[in-house]
């Protein structure tokens, strides 16, 4: 699932009288990357399914997934997880409608298709699921007025426009659907703050933002982008710790710091940022013990996070980790193996 | 172990049940939470209530949730059978535990189509689990589609009574105003507010929360200028006393924005559009919110509005004066520094898009009124008294140079009020801002504001 991050927690820093929203970097904090304590972390992350934990994070399970073999991707781990098990899981996870869902009996969704299609890239194997079913699905969502319901309910968000080309650029489907209706319904959600919405008068959100300017690349409708505007905006995410929000007076997080910055590199101006504060933010979030990222220094780890992490750190030239796609958030190597090229503002 | 799971089975019908019937009994059960409770203490239902507030005592939730999850998946997969009213009470007590459990939201969308539940049970039920999980994105998405099964319902009347010859009840047609809703959709516009005002207050910068209200004005009451305002000065009270709350911020600029593309649409009737006391007051006087206000658009608010004007301009200006007061009072907020970017980027755009437009006079003039000179931006003296009549120092911006306020309160309500919005004013606000300022975060923030002032306005 895109930005399910809940992981609440607050932290109050006072400078000079006035409240500052923002964590303070401890001296002994991890500066170092610790990929071989991430990679035995995630590993045995999929191996441990205590009942009550496993139950409460179902309904997210293909984008679970998706997040753990991604980051071992980029770390050159893939081959320790199992390719075989993953596959058959996503196949029985399709329905007749040509949808997939999170998990075995539930509901189809464009976040769960896009996930199983992410994995089924990294291993090189989308015909593993009804390729053909699956279009016809996501063709089915497009709505009248070019925006994209998330399943057959009819919820509408531009998350969902993003799920659907995604998805159709990663299979070389493009063409199947009203791509003209589909960026002008994306462009009605913009801002005048250069940024974008869930829907048409919805506030700018680093990860609706994430998933638009992702969208417009890979539509070739980046022109459209005030890229000076919504870039200052971006940029003014970034928090004295170094740590990027996803709104003005949240605090940092590394999922945001993911979305902020690779919504800058898509518009071309990820170098108005300060990258070293933004490493050290990202690097005084793992967790030396454990292995695996936090949204902020000392919290606790998931999969999700770690993914962000090292996805932003490679986004930031980290040389021990493949380079990773902006937009799609996985290898550049996977998406030269299909031929997918998304397009980025210089 | 067979005899562990048999304990557990037992457990989980027993507290399914006491859920089930303490909302029968208890039609007003506003909240639910779960009682830290490691291990349990007799042998009694880990249900507990107390007045209107259920909750559920922890030690239970790991046996609970997993059973339930299990059996209403196997239902979903036809491995077994579970009928309507055990499917309601399963549902119930997953979702007030796990909201975001898709499918489960979506077996009660096919219950509620075939009309198994009623549309308000489930409204009162994501309202229940937003008091616990105010964020959800999956109880928000289930609302919005019961909401527009409901605003079907009511389309489908309406349109069938008036086919019928009846006349339409409600009460658009009684005034043969078209600005007024109906009495269930101003009840149900009311209700969706206060769910959304409770979550806004439980969690800051709710996202889901205030885009669901933005939709469902867009829905329910879309192009009612009557509710915008109504909305815009009810807000207000709430965003000084949130003035970090990004989302709430963002609220007002979306009901501006939308007020400006009513009020250009047709300037010489909506332009001159009554102005309820109550609400839009002058910036010295702080907006009331009334808990008694009666619900959107019905006869009794109607009465409630008095004679006077609002125009574009005006608006602008209202909300340029109450962003100074604010920044002034809370120093150091960036969410205060981002509306003032909007509500001025709106305004820059309106003049630019209507340069006829009545109250646009002429720039220069209205510059050198307000004892601008527009040669450097600057005011040509200074005040320590603003229009309201509070000591605002260097923070008042608007009527700069004005000796009298007497004469500054005859000027801010003439013609020339969109003047106080001119790109000058705006420089010269920010730099006596600086002038006076100390406060490092707030200062930082002026800095980047006049920045912005300088390169991205021009664009």
């Amino acid at each position: 699932m895109l930005f399910s991050c809940n992981f609440l927690s607050s932290a109050s820093v006072v400078h000079e009288g006035t409240p500052v929203k923002d964590v303070v970097i401890k001296p002994d904090a991890p500066s170092a990357l610790i990929l071989d304590k991430h990679a035995d972390y995630i590993a045995a992350y999929g191996s441990k399914k205590d009942d009550y934990e496993y139950t409460l994070s179902e309904y997210l399970r293909m984008s679970g997934i998706y997040w753990g073999l991604t980051v071992m991707d980029l770390m050159s781990q893939l081959p320790r997880m199992n390719c075989e098990e993953i596959t058959e899981f996503i196949q029985s996870c399709q329905h007749e409608c040509g949808g997939i869902s999170a998990s075995t009996g539930h509901d189809p969704h464009l976040l769960y298709t896009l996930s199983a299609v992410q994995i089924l890239a990294l291993y090189d194997n989308v015909q593993a699921v009804d390729v053909d079913k699956v279009v016809q699905y996501i063709q089915t969502l497009q709505q009248e007025d070019g925006s994209f319901s998330g399943d057959k309910w009819g919820e509408i968000d531009t998350r969902f426009s993003f799920c659907a080309v995604a998805t159709l650029a990663l299979l070389g489907k493009l063409d199947t659907i009203n791509v003209d209706k589909a960026v002008e319904f994306v462009l009605s959600c913009m801002n005048f703050d250069g940024g974008f919405g869930c829907r048409p008068g919805s506030e700018s959100h680093a990860g609706q933002i994430y998933c638009c300017t992702g969208f417009l690349s890979l539509t070739g409708q980046l022109h459209r982008v005030n890229a000076d505007l919504l870039g200052w905006w971006l940029c003014e995410r970034q928090l004295p710790s170094g740590g990027l929000n996803g709104r003005p007076e949240k605090l940092p997080d590394v999922c945001y710091s993911w979305w902020v910055l690779a919504s800058l590199k898509i518009i071309g101006r990820i170098h108005w940022i300060d990258k070293a504060k933004l490493r050290a933010f990202i690097l005084a979030c793992q967790d030396e013990e454990t292995g695996g990222f936090a949204d902020r220094p000392g919290d606790m780890v998931d999969p999700f996070h770690t993914l962000f992490g090292v996805a932003g750190l490679s986004l930031l030239g980290e040389e021990q980790v493949k380079p990773v796609n902006p937009v799609l958030c996985m290898p550049e190597v996977v998406l030269r193996r299909i031929g997918l090229e998304p397009d980025l503002l210089s | 172990m067979a005899e562990f799971e048999k304990e557990v089975s037992v457990l989980v019908q027993r507290v399914v049940r006491d859920i089930s019937n303490a909302f029968k009994k208890n039609p007003n059960i506003d909240e639910i939470g779960i009682i830290p409770c490691p291990e349990p203490r007799y042998n009694r239902s880990p249900i507990v209530l107390v007045e209107t507030k259920l909750g559920l005592e922890s030690w239970c939730v790991k046996f609970l949730l997993p059973s339930l999850h299990r059996k209403l998946l196997l239902y979903r997969q036809r491995k077994n059978y579970l009928d309507r009213e055990a499917l309601v009470d399963v549902t119930v007590t997953l979702l007030l535990l796990n909201p975001d459990f898709t499918t489960a939201w979506n077996i009660r969308k096919e219950l509620l189509q075939c009309g198994v539940l009623n549309p308000e049970k489930d409204l009162y039920l994501g309202k229940l689990a937003l008091t616990r999980f105010p964020k959800s994105p999956e109880t928000w998405i289930h609302r919005r589609w019961v909401l527009l099964q409901i605003l079907q319902q009511c389309y489908a009347q309406k349109d069938c009574r008036k086919e019928q010859g009846e006349g339409y009840l409600c009460h658009t047609e009684a005034t043969g105003s078209s600005q007024n809703l109906c009495t269930h959709q101003a009840r149900l516009l009311h209700q969706e507010m206060a769910v959304c005002s409770e979550a806004a207050g439980r969690y800051p910068s709710n996202y889901n929360a205030w885009s669901h209200r933005i939709w469902v004005l867009q829905h329910i009451a879309k192009d009612n200028v009557e509710v915008f305002l109504d909305e815009l000065s009810s807000m207000r009270l709430w965003v000084s006393m949130h003035v970090s709350d990004h989302s709430g911020f963002h609220y007002r600029q979306f009901l501006l924005k939308a007020l400006v593309t009513e009020l250009c649409k047709s300037p010489e009737s909506t332009a001159t559009a009554t102005l309820r006391q109550q609400g839009i007051t002058t910036s010295g006087e702080r907006a009331h919110l009334k808990d008694t206000r009666p619900a959107f658009g019905l006869e009794e608010s109607c009465k409630e509005w008095q004679p006077g004007v609002v125009t574009v301009p005006r608006l602008f200006d209202l909300e340029v004066d109450f962003c100074s007061e604010l920044i002034h009072s809370y120093p150091g907020h960036e969410t205060l520094w981002c509306h003032r970017r909007q509500v001025v980027f709106l305004w820059y755009q309106w003049r630019r898009e209507h340069p006829n437009f009545p109250g646009n006079t002429n720039e220069d003039d209205a510059l050198h009124f307000c004892g601008i000179s527009k040669d450097n931006g600057q005011a040509c003296s200074s005040t320590e008294t603003s229009v309201n009549g509070l000591t605002c120092g260097g923070d008042a911006m608007e009527v700069d140079g004005l000796p009298d306020p007497q004469d500054a309160t005859l000027v801010k309500r003439g013609l020339l009020m969109s003047c106080s919005l001119a790109l000058h004013a705006e420089h010269s606000y920010v730099s006596s801002l600086l002038d006076n300022c100390c406060n490092l975060e707030q200062r930082r923030f002026a800095l980047a504001y006049k920045k912005w002032l300088g390169s991205i306005i021009r664009q």
